[in-house]
């Protein structure tokens, strides 16, 4: 046990406090000091007494205040949940758009392979076309990179 | 601009090395724990447009590749 000294509204008191919760006490006996000594030309009695008030009328007003902004942090987290589902469909989307268009890509790159073993050389419109294709992939890759 | 067969196996080994970048960088985000922050709707609706444009642009090379 610690043993603290502490002055409120002009008086002197002893009083003992588990180690290491000093500091604390030493702080809450100033917040009453302060308000016992906002109201000056009383007696010490009726300071206490207007302290004592004081503190039970903020501690009702943060009360209120937390049960007020409780209901707000609810619609807050639905409305976290709500953009974190959308994100995940619009993932998975994307997802199913890129398996899609590999899909294709093997298709192509077979249908590629028959006209190349039925002709000798290449249509050059669309190799032309391929490699811009290949663009807007490599395109769509930075961007998908980028997403936040 | 003219390309030669090899360019054209080129072109579509530059297509597979994109694909597998949107894929990693698709499981990187799944991985990621969960933001609040999301990416603009009008972002995603223009990335899928264009995803459904390539789709349909590689579709028509493939049929027209399959005709000769």
């Amino acid at each position: 046990m610690a043993d603290v000294k502490l002055t409120i509204a002009g008086r002197p008191y002893d009083v003992h406090c588990a180690d290491g919760e000093e500091a604390q006490l030493i702080r809450l006996a100033a917040v009453v000091d302060e308000k016992a000594r906002a109201m000056p030309g009383v007696t010490e009695v009726r300071q206490l007494l207007f302290a004592a008030l004081m503190l039970a009328d903020e501690t009702q007003e943060a009360r209120t205040k937390v049960e007020k902004a409780e209901p707000q942090s609810d619609s807050l987290r639905a409305a976290v949940a709500l953009a974190e589902s959308r994100e995940a469909a619009a993932r998975d989307e994307l997802k199913a758009a890129v398996s899609r268009e590999q899909a294709a890509l093997k298709e192509l790159e077979m249908a590629r392979r028959n006209a190349q073993a039925a002709a000798s050389s290449s249509n050059p419109a669309h190799d032309r076309a391929l490699l811009q294709i290949a663009d807007r992939i490599e395109t769509l890759a930075s961007k998908v990179e980028q997403l936040p | 601009m003219e390309l030669d067969l090899d360019e054209s196996s080129l072109a579509i080994g530059r297509i597979e090395r994109a694909l597998s970048r949107i894929e990693k960088a698709l499981a990187d985000r799944a991985s990621r724990p969960a933001t609040a922050v999301a990416a603009p709707a009008a972002d995603q609706a223009a990335l899928k447009a264009e995803v459904a444009a390539v789709i349909g642009e590689l579709d028509l090379l493939i049929a027209e590749a399959t005709r000769g």
